[in-house]
């Protein structure tokens, strides 16, 4: 039966090149391998995210009036629903986590050098996105933690020279943050995220598809000395490992959900005060730190707009570190990369803790 | 005529019109001879009043000036002139002379109506009922008059935070006197001297607490059951009336109660009256702490009565405690209890209308609104059952899940050992 379909399928749309690719396909085998797998169960977690967040948009009903309810009524009243919504909390959260993991082990194993230059801009474009779903998706059951570190992320935008205010607008649909801006943050959660990462991530994976795996420059430099790198095939080999490293995500995964729930908080109260341990994401918590940490005037200039720019242009940096280190392409070696590389990790590490200890 | 009488009927004349414009101007006074006079002057007694005056008073503010209250000339550039007897002069009032130059303006219902249309205007009708008052005409001028709670010079409205009669000022300005035993030696009531230790028994008080620690303004302080300018001791028969002003419902309670007929200082019997401590269930009952043993002994009646409202009490409480517990176990596993956080929450305000039922001190009226709330406790139990058989369930599907993911993970790898050793002689 599978091999009649097969057939009326390649009849029409000639498998055999796909086939023939497939079965070709390999990937080296070395010290380095398992980080490969960091980017697959990235992707699986996605996978998690699109299928919960489906299920969501079933109940969830986008307005400031029923958002709160919504979600109350999907952990308390729908079958599983407390299941699929501590999932999809968590699964955000691995999912950042993991994609951090991938971008690090991409940058300290020089992937992104020539030829995988694009490969790693679409990366860091993805990791972008999935910071904005994160932002988005954390106002969407209205609490009251949410709406105010919506209310101090917001602001942050504000800061932004030349463009803050009209950002600030933009992003809360009016001066404040209020019923407008929760439809808007929904809409782009639910719309123009999801069509702009698949857009991305589909030249992601492209991209990899097309120039296979990256070896790291001690690897490459053994072989181009003769030694023959191992490999093994990407069906069925590699595709079993990446499966087994989606169910060993999944059991975390599921043992999170159960074990310590995402809390829903209070329902979002404008009037109310403001209350104490207001704090954004642990991913943004390293910025957020530093910008309460900066006086208020640097050199005549906003602190906040400066440490805004600091982080717009590191963000810069990260996107196009591929034609900054153009030595990596050429077998040099760029200490210098590696020295920022530990130095943004231990920042974000330090100031994270930092951040939940102040708060 | 005289010239004397002519000069007098013009300046009182002129009094009058510069009166009659000010009021209908209502704008600050400007500085009048006499500010300016004794603004200047070297004694402090002298010069003070001036001053005040010119820096904040409301009186001044809606175009009095020092003419209005003390008369003479303020036109006049000579010290005798400005204070000829002509003028009107009177100096500084004292005694009942100040509550007639104050009631001149303030019980005028047509003249307040243009300042302050909602303020009252019987003060002076009220003061002349109070102890003050009705020491002041024996002729007893130690006793406080309008100026001194409100001040004379540099007097603020009532709801200026700043006012000695704002309410967090009141206690202070009222024992100004009655805290000074030298002032109130000699006063008496019901044959024993006055008490000089209100304030400080006051500020132990769960109103005093109110007031200051919660800023809640509304709570009393000694005007509230005292009044003010009708300032008396409230009377036996009016206490449980002064205390149900604000306690409605217990007043009401009490009202039914046998003890209503009994306790002759009714609400002050058990809770006392400056020093008003926050009540608590240990005040009732048969214990040590209970009141109800001051009266009552071992047999009769009311103590059999205090120990079964105390024990409903308890029993209610201890069971909505128990709740809490069992809801917030639940919570900790993840369980949405807000529905049975509120069913609890009414099961409290339940306890609270035992502790005002039992002001009415029968036994099945307390019992009634007891039963009722038990049965809202038992209700949150039960759904904490149902919650925790929830978790439990979810517990042994995460247990399933997880050997069934494990399994699968153990499959894998095997099943990638088994093409590794198929294809390791043959790796690409």
């Amino acid at each position: 039966m599978t091999q009649q379909l097969l057939s009326w399928l390649d009849e029409r749309l000639d498998l055999s090149a796909l086939q023939h690719f497939v079965s070709e396909k390999s990937v080296p085998v070395h010290r380095h391998s398992v980080w490969y797998y960091m980017g697959g169960i990235t992707l699986f977690l996605v996978g998690v995210q699109v299928f919960t967040g489906i299920l969501l948009l079933l109940y969830y009903r986008p307005s400031a009036g029923e958002a709160y309810e919504s979600v109350k009524f999907i952990v308390s009243q729908v079958e599983f629903g407390w299941l699929i919504r501590n999932v999809h909390s968590w699964s955000a959260n691995l999912l950042i986590f993991m994609a951090f993991v991938h971008l690090f082990s991409t940058l300290f194993l020089r992937s992104y050098r020539k030829p995988r230059e694009l490969t790693w801009v679409t990366g860091v474009l993805l990791l972008f996105v999935m910071m904005g779903f994160g932002f988005s998706g954390y106002l969407l059951p209205w609490n009251e933690l949410a709406f105010f570190a919506t209310k101090v992320g917001t602001g942050i935008a504000g800061a932004v020279p030349g463009i803050g205010h009209f950002l600030l607008r933009f992003l809360r649909g009016g001066d404040d943050v209020t019923g407008a801006t929760l439809t808007r943050f929904y809409g782009i959660h639910v719309a123009v995220l999801p069509a702009t990462m698949t857009a991305i991530l589909g030249l992601h994976l492209l991209f990899i598809q097309r120039q296979g795996m990256s070896v790291p420059p001690s690897v490459e430099r053994r072989e181009k000395a003769g030694e023959k790198i191992p490999q093994i095939p990407f069906v069925p080999h590699y595709v079993l490992h990446d499966v087994m490293w989606w169910y060993v995500a999944l059991a975390v995964l599921a043992a999170l959900a159960l074990f310590l729930p995402w809390e829903l908080g209070k329902k979002a109260d404008a009037f109310a005060a403001v209350p104490p341990g207001i704090r954004p994401e642990w991913y943004f918590l390293a910025m957020f730190q530093v910008l309460k940490l900066l006086p208020a005037h640097i050199v005549g200039l906003e602190g906040e707009m400066l440490g805004v720019l600091g982080f717009s242009l590191a963000a810069l940096v990260l996107l196009v570190l591929p034609f900054l280190d153009r030595g990596a392409g050429e077998g040099r070696s760029s200490p210098l990369v590696t020295v920022a590389g530990v130095a943004a990790l231990v920042y974000m590490v330090v100031f994270t803790i930092y951040g939940y200890l102040a708060a | 005529m005289r010239p004397v009488i002519v000069r007098t009927v013009l300046f009182q004349a002129l009094a009058l019109a510069v009166f009659a414009v000010s009021a209908e101007a209502q704008q600050p006074a400007a500085a009048t001879g006499c500010q300016t006079c004794h603004a200047s002057q070297q004694s402090a007694t002298l010069a003070t009043p001036a001053r005040d005056f010119a820096v904040t008073d409301v009186h001044r503010e809606r175009g009095f000036s020092c003419v209005d209250c003390h008369g003479g000339d303020p036109a006049a550039s000579d010290k005798a002139a400005a204070k000829a007897p002509s003028t009107g002069f009177r100096g500084k009032p004292t005694g009942a002379l100040i509550i007639a130059v104050c009631s001149r303006c303030h019980s005028d219902a047509a003249l307040m109506r243009k300042y302050a249309p909602k303020q009252r205007v019987d003060q002076a009708a009220e003061y002349a009922t109070s102890v003050h008052g009705q020491q002041l005409a024996k002729g007893d001028t130690k006793v406080a008059t309008c100026v001194s709670c409100h001040g004379a010079h540099g007097v603020r409205p009532v709801g200026d935070a700043q006012s000695p009669v704002y309410p967090l000022n009141v206690a202070a300005t009222c024992t100004k006197c009655h805290a000074d035993p030298e002032r109130m030696k000699g006063y008496q009531r019901a044959g024993a001297p006055l008490p000089t230790d209100q304030r400080e028994r006051y500020e132990k008080s769960v109103h005093h607490k109110a007031m200051v620690d919660r800023n809640d303004l509304s709570a009393p302080t000694c005007n509230d059951c005292h009044g003010n300018h009708g300032a008396a001791p409230p009377g036996v028969d009016a206490i449980a009336n002064v205390c149900g002003t604000c306690h409605t419902v217990f007043a009401t309670k009490f009202a039914l109660s046998t003890h209503s007929l009994i306790f002759e200082r009714g609400c002050v019997e058990c809770h006392s009256n400056h020093d008003i401590a926050q009540p608590s269930d240990a005040m009732l009952g048969t214990g040590k702490e209970a009141l109800c043993g001051t009266c009552h002994s071992e047999g009769d009646n009311g103590f059999k009565a205090a120990a079964a409202m105390r024990s409903g009490i308890d029993t209610l409480k201890a069971s909505i405690g128990l709740s809490q517990e069992q809801i917030d176990g639940v919570e900790n596993a993840g369980m949405d209890m807000a529905d049975q956080a509120l069913t609890l929450r009414e099961a409290g305000n339940h306890l609270t209308r035992a502790r005002t039922e039992m002001h009415a001190f029968d036994p099945k009226l307390v019992d009634a609104v007891v039963s009722e709330g038990m049965g809202l406790t038992a209700k949150v139990d039960a759904a904490a059952a149902a919650a925790r058989n929830e978790v439990s369930y979810r517990r042994t599907g995460l247990a399933i899940s997880l050997a069934f993911i494990v399994l699968v993970v153990v499959a894998l790898q095997l099943k990638i050992r088994s093409l590794e050793r198929s294809t390791s002689g043959s790796r690409l």
